[in-house]
């Protein structure tokens, strides 16, 4: 087999020598060995260091003879087989692989590899040094995430303000909705109608307009009506002043005090008058003494109870019936028909249903066990009703006409025909009947007399004789139980870790005319402003509420202010 | 001492950062607000004005840094500034916050700036950290005199194979066509190095030969690679005068496996020193897109 090997030699910039030498075998030999047939003088190549062999049709296997392997077009390698054009680099050698000459069987074009292609090619080898050569950047991912972020959290979620369809599909994809513009939890009630935002932000860059409330509060009470009390703040004051969503699940009850007493300062003067309520800023050292509504009655009947400072000198309770607490709730106890009894306060006082207040006193459950309503001596079972004065005059009536006509009564002031014992079937006279029932009327109107007057009703009760013939006896109004704080929210449910006489001093009590209802010391001993550190911290709406008027609703009220706004700023 | 950017003007920025700081917490503490501390509270808007300019202040360190006619501070001066505001930046954004945090945008923006905060702190850390590591480890040579020395390392290396045995040569060959200093983010983080490690290990296996006879080396072929195999082998069949050309051999290729390690400590300690950076810049301009939809949803909401 002919090889021709050439042999490039440059000399100066330009200038290149050829040199041809022609090798006869299978195998070309390559190396630094001076056996080989393409000898390399150059460190970087071993003795024998590869091997080239013509495999006919321009193609050559190359193989390499050391571990090192060779580098065949770049790749190391150990063995390959390449066709003409195939560049082996060895050191600073290239073996290039001619398509065979004419003449020749094989050929290879031995060059060396200039100094600046060396470099070039060590630089295109070599691998990252440093970070900004690798695939990092920050500029791109910067862009990246910008746009990421703006997209999905501010275009996305603007869409669907302006959009009922983003507003619909958005939630039900795993991408951020609007929900992700809430700045926090939505109060429960609210939670509805919290997917759209703009049942409440319904026009952007604007605050939430109280209209948007009332549409659904249509009858919460407004506080005080502005044209009344001349306050601009009243009509001013906006829902979300106070009630302020996003806060979490109760944030939208706020119970700060300054909330309140930023205004009720000076509200004598303010108002010209027309409010007369007392500076207040914290209960437990800026609070007036508390108001009570004393029972009272007008000249016809009608209960009207009298707001009254507690602490009033001489201040009495008129509830219209004569108790004297202390000999009831006597530790050593009080007769009874059963005995020596103890009673205890909710002997008679049962709360209510909600806990909050207490039931009215019920005379025949509670009272009439001891103070019995008996009349005849003759038959002490026998007991008048409670309270209704026509029946207990009708009871008696009946009870003496019976007792006249069968006759046998054991009275000696009394006819003889009263007293006269009958057989049976034996019939009275006309006149007799007369005699009979007239001593029957008399004994009634007696009896009567002395209940309302002397044993039984005057026990308790104020009576006075009736002013006409069907109105005998008049027995004074009682109201014994009820709403003493009209205008603050006091319950005893919550309040039942305490005893009764913590706060109702009754064991000392002698008569009822002794307000036991206490004033605002009595709280303070456990409660303070929202400040308090050892106390029960309590702001206003610990018992007061704001929306408490019973005249004004505030959707009436924001009719007025949008009917008093000129149309041209209607519009904005 | 050496004015580093922490001690800058001496520490000015600090104590601005500790002012900006105590006032915030004080007006925090003070501050009354109706309901939860929020970010809609006068104090909640000026808090959240103050860490906004802040943010936009600090993202413009960028600018500024690139910018080397600038004469307004130096840019020690800025970073300085840079880091002590930044840092500030957390109590001030807390602050805001009223401590109220939620899956939405508001604390996303929360979350990417801390994230941005503490990246910069691995930074703060690199910078005052590895320049000592990298002066130390360099030895008062530079990255091209070490890597220059390896190459020369390899000629001689190469020279001294030749002269022992042809294998051995072809041995060396391959050492140095294995050696590659540096490669992908990963390999430049752990100063991974492909120079061959057998070498030190054959060193071990000529002096084991040495002390403990053949046999015992020769028991241990079986588990070893071809390599350790052939130098011992070749160290077992070498008469004196190959015995101590390999013992040089591998002396000069143990200096060059050193000098390669420190190369490939040095590419590490400075792709550490950069690599914050590839978060830090991103998640800024993440927190820029965050920010600014906070603003103006907040606002577009009111």
């Amino acid at each position: 087999m002919r090889w021709l090997i050439r042999r490039v030699t440059r000399k100066g910039k330009n200038s290149v020598a050829y040199e041809e030498d022609i090798h006869y075998g299978d195998v070309l030999s390559v190396g630094r060995g001076s056996d080989q047939a393409i000898f390399i003088p150059d460190l970087r190549v071993a003795l024998e260091h590869a091997r080239i062999t013509a495999v006919g049709a321009g193609r050559y296997k190359i193989e390499s003879l050391i571990l090192a392997g060779i580098r065949v077009n770049g790749d190391i390698t150990y063995s390959t087989t390449a066709g003409a054009g195939a560049a082996v680099e060895i050191g600073t050698t290239r073996i290039q692989m001619l398509e065979p000459p004419a003449d020749f069987d094989a050929g290879v074009e031995v060059s060396s590899i200039d100094k600046a292609e060396q470099k070039a090619v060590a630089q295109a080898k070599a691998k990252p040094t440093t970070l900004a050569q690798t695939w990092l950047a920050r500029r791109g991912p910067a862009w990246v995430a910008f746009s990421l972020i703006a997209i999905l959290f501010f275009a996305l979620p603007l869409a669907a303000h302006y959009s009922s369809g983003w507003r619909e599909t958005l939630p039900g994809l795993p991408i951020p909705s609007q929900n992700a513009w809430q700045t926090g939890k939505l109060q429960d009630a609210h939670h509805f109608f919290g997917n759209d935002c703009t049942q409440c932000h319904d026009k952007p860059f604007r605050w939430v307009r109280d209209e948007s409330c009332t549409a659904c509060h249509a009858a919460t009470p407004a506080h005080a009506d502005p044209v009344k009390f001349n306050l601009p703040e009243l009509g001013n004051a906006r829902c979300a002043h106070c009630h302020r969503d996003h806060n979490g699940t109760d944030g939208l009850i706020v119970r700060d005090q300054i909330l309140c007493s930023e205004c009720h300062q000076g509200l004598k003067e303010r108002t010209g008058g027309s409010s007369q309520l007392a500076n207040v800023s914290d209960f437990g050292n800026d609070h007036p003494q508390f108001k009570v509504d004393l029972p009272a009655w007008t000249a016809d009947g009608k209960y009207a109870p009298v707001r009254t400072l507690l602490g009033t000198p001489g201040l009495q309770e008129r509830s219209g019936l004569k108790f004297p607490h202390a000999v009831h709730v006597a530790t050593k106890g009080i007769k009874s028909p059963d005995g020596e009894k103890v009673l205890e306060c909710d002997s008679c006082h049962v709360a209510d249903a909600g806990g909050a207040g207490m039931q009215p006193v019920d005379f025949e459950t509670m009272c009439q066990q001891c103070h019995a309503l008996t009349f005849d001596v003759t038959e002490p079972e026998r007991q008048v009703p409670h309270a209704k004065v026509p029946e207990i005059i009708f009871t008696l009536d009946e009870f003496y006409a019976r007792r006249a006509l069968e006759g046998g009564v054991r009275d000696v002031t009394s006819p003889a025909i009263v007293q006269q014992r009958r057989r049976p079937g034996q019939a009275l006279t006309r006149q007799e009947q007369f005699e009979a029932l007239a001593w029957a009327r008399e004994k009634s109107r007696q009896v009567a007399e002395t209940l309302f007057t002397g044993s039984a009703c005057t026990v308790c009760h104020a009576v006075s004789p009736g002013r006409e013939a069907g109105d005998p006896w008049r027995v004074a109004p009682v109201r014994v139980a009820g709403q003493w704080y009209g205008k603050a929210s006091f319950t005893h449910a919550s309040h039942t870790t305490m005893q009764c006489a913590d706060c109702h001093d009754a064991s000392t009590s002698k008569a009822s005319v002794d307000l036991l209802i206490p004033g605002i010391a009595n709280c303070q001993q456990c409660h303070a402003g929202e400040h308090a550190k050892d106390k029960v911290p309590t702001t206003c709406i610990g018992c007061h509420g704001y929306h408490e008027s019973d005249q004004l609703i505030l959707a009436e009220l924001q009719q007025r202010a949008t009917a008093a706004t000129p149309p041209a700023q209607r519009a904005q | 001492m050496h004015d580093s950017f922490l001690t800058h003007a001496r520490k000015l920025w600090l104590w601005v950062a500790l002012i900006v700081l105590s006032g915030s917490l004080l007006a925090y503490v003070w501050h009354d607000p109706i309901g939860p501390a929020n970010g809609g509270t006068w104090l909640g808007y000026t808090l959240g004005t103050i860490g906004a300019l802040l943010i936009i202040w600090l993202m413009l360190f960028g600018v500024r840094k690139r910018t080397y006619a600038n004469r307004v501070g130096s840019v020690r001066g800025w970073l300085s500034a840079h880091v002590y505001l930044g840092t500030a930046l957390i109590l001030i954004a807390l602050l805001h916050s009223g401590f109220q945090f939620g899956w939405n945008l508001h604390t996303l923006a929360l979350v990417l700036m801390l994230a941005v905060i503490f990246s910069g702190f691995f930074g703060v850390f690199a910078y005052l950290r590895y320049p000592a590591l990298m002066t130390r480890n360099r030895d008062s040579a530079s990255r091209d005199a070490m890597l220059e020395e390896i190459a020369d390392i390899d000629q001689n290396a190469l020279a001294l194979a030749d002269g022992i045995d042809r294998r051995i040569h072809a041995i060396v060959l391959r050492s140095i066509e294995n050696t590659r200093l540096g490669g992908g983010v990963w390999a430049l983080l752990t100063a991974h190095d492909s120079s061959d490690l057998a070498l030190a290990q054959a060193r071990q296996m000529l002096d084991k030969r040495e002390l403990e006879g053949k046999d015992a080396a020769k028991l241990s072929t079986r588990e070893m690679p071809t390599m350790f195999a052939m130098v011992d082998f070749l160290a077992g069949n070498a008469d004196d005068k190959q015995a101590e050309a390999l013992r040089k051999l591998i002396d000069l290729l143990s200096r060059k496996k050193s000098l390669a390690g420190r190369v490939a400590r040095d590419i590490q300690l400075q792709s550490l020193m950069e690599i914050w950076l590839y978060f830090h810049v991103p998640l800024s301009f993440a927190l820029l897109a965050a920010l600014s939809a906070h603003i103006i949803v907040v606002f577009f909401y009111w």
